[in-house]
């Protein structure tokens, strides 16, 4: 390594510093660690995965994009806030290593080959940064850019896939004859879409094809694609442009990021740039490019990373506050958000049917649908990635809490029309989906607390019970387990109030009756 | 005025060297080409002619990769007249050129090693930077090679002070010719496996008084409020205020590290049995010492090698050999 390296010196190690072990281990070699670099500096000592994830964000955010915002915030101890402005905004300094969504959220995805949407208005970065994250994958800066599939209305399938032969096309006498050039993006680690919502409805089908599936075909021929992170861009996330974005590609998206707002007092690094010509995606150090094998490994590192039942507890409990929708449905499985979106009957009349329940507390009234399995399968990836990246092997509450605004954010529609939305506190919310997604996070977790089931959960109770499994369950104690799950129902369905979580909980019920049910039947037989 | 075969150096490369300085400028807008000059003048002509010296032929690829070096260090403060700690340009001015074949030969390495262990034995709070420079300066005439000299200058930062590369440095010396670690070690007439099994037992041999550390933070010390010390392997978790530290000493020095509160909590407060204090009077095995603190309050700590006294009438801690 030359003795200037500006742009391509890396974030010493440990970029986490963490509490030490209890036996210390003092390197004599450190001696001679400096500024001046010795030669033999190439052959870096094997690193965690985690730490060179750690120290390619810190690259970025320091050299590449000027991202100076600490949106994800962490905390060790007591923070600094304070109240500003008319409206008593609060402006947090945290105490613990924070971050960047606009760098961290992209990374993450890299690491974990999920599919990233960048919104914001034109020139913030959202391209180059999808850039960089093609450097990363060890991609050179010029095979990126050609790669790189931009959105336009005349963008056909054979624009985004590829072509048939035309020699093939007129001698074949099948179709397995033709052979098609596919694309060279297809085969590509990292995918990048610039402007997806200005592709046509019929080319946006063939993409969709891609993402969710990861084959293209063309002419019943297929092309398997290798698993890869995918990045696309659009100035809104509003499913608007050029084409409507058909839903079911929107759901496509684990994580939305937002360009945030370049801040002037940072000018004079742009000035810097300008002068020098400076192009960040061409200075990338080697040491942080990551190889395939290296992306296979942390994804199965993340997908190692704990999630504490405590956690979990806490999301089942927050996810299962939207989907209820009691005049929806007549049989109790249909009373579902979703139930009363397929019919297409008017909302409002059903909404105001409903039977009196506190809309301002509950959590579902402000929501026009409910979280998909999809999206809770991404919120567990990101959360497991998010505690990797801090170095922990397992999830905290806050990692889950930071990560899922940004999973939530197209995934989770506000009601506008919400008793929520219309208090002058929570005005602000009706834009900031960010920031809503997150006071919801909170304000569930605040009722999880008040009814205190962390200690009180029979049916996490009766849940565990069953996960041990039925072998050697005699009938007796089967028709003990029944009548304690139907006195449980007979509990909590007396004189209350439906909401989300009783929902969710008497639907487990049933399935754990059934079960038991059939169970006893089976035995019976025997 | 610079040395002629520096400034011929100098001439014959001109478009070169500033075209060098011009990227430095743009990369580090801070970097005062005055300081710099000065340190070409200073730091960077001793090396020069001592090389040129030692080997004329390699005099200018030598003057390249030192001047890329000099930039890079003036530029972040490190060297040149205004430089944070000025043992940097002591160091180039005059030890360096007493390894002018290694720099002829290695001139990155080499210079390189010098560089980044002046910085770090200058920047460790309790090192003694002077003394490293001293004893470098004598055993120069016996290095021979770049790994030697990676070895001795380990070695000698740990007799100069920095006490936590004891152990590093024991296993430093393994690799070095028995005479070359004797004398690096100051014990030039020593039988080097006993030495080296003396060092690795008792981290007092040679300094069987002790040492004193710390002091108040108001005087310049580091500790504000009398601290309160337990033992772990390594040397010791002190507790002041509200902070922790790992003081790690022996007979050579004693440096002090960041701690955690699970580590202090960790860490033992049991007494070795010959260990008893009465009063103000200490009694290790049969022998006594009489403390100069007041009696009643006065706290004992001990790891494997080394007891440490405190009290709650002085900030300092008094490190006493077990061995």
């Amino acid at each position: 390594m030359p003795p200037f390296n500006l742009f391509q010196r890396l974030s010493q190690a440990p970029t986490k510093p963490k509490a030490a072990p209890a036996a210390r281990q003092f390197d004599v070699a450190d001696l001679y660690q400096g500024p001046i670099g010795l030669g033999d500096e190439g052959e870096t000592a094997a690193r965690p995965f985690d730490e060179k994830l750690r120290q390619a964000y810190f690259w970025i955010v320091n050299h590449a994009i000027i991202s100076p915002h600490y949106d994800i915030e962490y905390n060790d101890g007591p923070s600094q806030t304070y109240s500003v402005g008319d409206s008593r905004r609060t402006l947090n300094l945290p105490s613990a290593q924070s971050y960047s969504s606009f760098i961290l959220l992209p990374l993450l995805t890299f690491a974990t080959r999920r599919k990233c949407l960048f919104v914001g208005g034109p020139g913030r970065g959202k391209t180059a940064s999808a850039l960089l994250m093609g450097v990363l994958a060890g991609s050179s800066v010029k095979e990126v850019k050609r790669a790189m599939q931009h959105g336009h209305p005349q963008m056909t399938v054979a624009d985004l896939l590829g072509n048939p032969l035309p020699f093939d096309m007129v001698n074949a006498q099948s179709m397995d004859d033709i052979r098609i050039a596919w694309r060279a993006w297809l085969g590509m680690r990292v995918k990048i879409v610039d402007e997806y919502n200005r592709i046509p409805t019929r080319t946006q089908s063939a993409l969709l094809t891609v993402m969710g599936d990861n084959y293209a075909e063309v002419l019943n021929h297929i092309y398997e694609c290798p698993e890869a992170a995918w990045y696309l861009t659009a100035n809104d996330d509003q499913g608007g442009g050029t084409y409507q974005v058909i839903e079911a590609l929107r759901d496509r998206v684990d994580v939305t990021v937002q360009a945030l707002a370049f801040n002037p007092r940072f000018l004079n690094e742009l000035l810097l740039r300008v002068e020098e010509n400076l192009r960040p995606e061409e200075l990338v150090p080697p040491e942080i490019i990551f190889s395939e094998a290296e992306v296979d490994q942390i994804g199965e590192a993340i997908r190692q990373v704990a999630v504490p039942d405590a956690v979990r507890r806490r999301l089942e409990f927050f996810a299962s506050q939207f989907e209820l929708f009691e005049t929806a449905g007549g049989q109790f499985e249909y009373m579902t958000k979703d139930t009363a979106r397929l019919s297409g009957a008017d909302r409002g009349a059903a909404q105001a049917a409903d039977n009196g329940r506190d809309r301002l507390k509950d959590l579902g009234c402000q929501t026009l649908n409910g979280i998909s399995v999809r999206t809770l399968m991404a919120l567990l990836i990101y959360a497991k990635a998010m505690a990797y990246f801090r170095g922990n092997g397992e999830v905290e509450l806050e990692d889950l809490r930071q990560v899922l605004p940004f999973v939530l954010h197209n995934k989770l529609q506000p009601d506008p029309d919400a008793p929520f939305f219309a208090l002058p506190e929570n005005a602000a919310y009706r834009s900031d989906r960010l920031g809503w997604l997150r006071c919801l996070f909170d304000l569930s977790n605040d009722e999880f607390n008040r009814l205190d089931l962390d200690r009180d959960d029979p049916v996490g109770l009766l849940s565990a019970e069953f996960d041990q499994g039925l072998d050697g369950l005699s009938e007796r104690e089967t028709l003990a387990r029944l009548n304690r799950i139907e006195k449980l129902i007979g509990e909590r369905t007396r004189g209350r109030k439906l909401y989300g979580p009783l929902y969710d909980d008497l639907l487990k019920l049933k399935y754990l009756h059934q079960r038991y049910t059939n169970y006893r039947s089976w035995l019976r037989t025997q | 005025m610079i040395s002629s075969v520096f400034a011929s150096l100098l001439a014959s490369g001109r478009a070169q060297f500033n075209l060098r300085a011009l990227d430095a400028r743009r990369r580090f807008p801070a970097l005062d080409m005055n300081q710099f000059s000065a340190f070409l003048h200073d730091g960077l002509d001793p090396l020069v002619v001592a090389v040129a010296a030692a080997a004329p032929e390699r005099a200018g690829s030598f003057t390249l990769a030192a001047y890329d070096m000099a930039l890079e260090l003036v530029a972040h403060g490190l060297a040149g007249p205004a430089a944070k700690n000025p043992f940097l340009n002591t160091v180039w001015r005059e030890l360096a050129p007493l390894f002018a074949p290694l720099l002829a030969s290695a001139p990155v390495p080499v210079l390189g090693m010098l560089s980044n262990a002046a910085i770090h034995v200058s920047g460790v709070a309790g090192a003694r930077p002077a003394q490293w420079h001293e004893l470098m300066a004598a055993i120069a005439p016996q290095v021979a090679n770049v790994a030697e000299l990676r070895a001795v200058g380990q070695i000698l930062a740990w007799r100069a002070g920095i006490a936590h590369f004891r152990l590093g440095a024991i296993a430093a010396a393994d690799s070095l010719p028995p005479a070359l670690a004797l004398a690096a070690f100051g014990e030039p007439c020593a039988d080097w496996p006993q030495l080296r099994a003396q060092l690795q037992e008792n981290p007092w041999r040679g300094n069987a008084q002790g040492r004193e550390f710390g002091a108040f933070t108001g005087l310049g010390g580091d500790f504000a409020t009398p601290p309160q010390v337990r033992g772990t392997h390594d040397g010791f978790i002190v507790l002041s205020g509200e902070r922790q530290y790992l003081l790690v000493a022996d007979a050579c020095g004693a440096v002090l590290h960041g701690a955690t509160p699970e580590e202090y909590a960790q860490a033992s407060m049991q007494l070795p049995a010959p260990v008893r204090l009465d009063g103000a009077t200490l009694h290790i095995g049969s022998g006594s010492i009489e403390l100069d603190l007041p009696p009643g309050d006065i706290a004992l700590a001990a790891n494997g090698h080394t007891l440490a006294i405190t009290s709650p009438y002085t900030h300092a801690i008094r490190l006493l050999p077990l061995v």
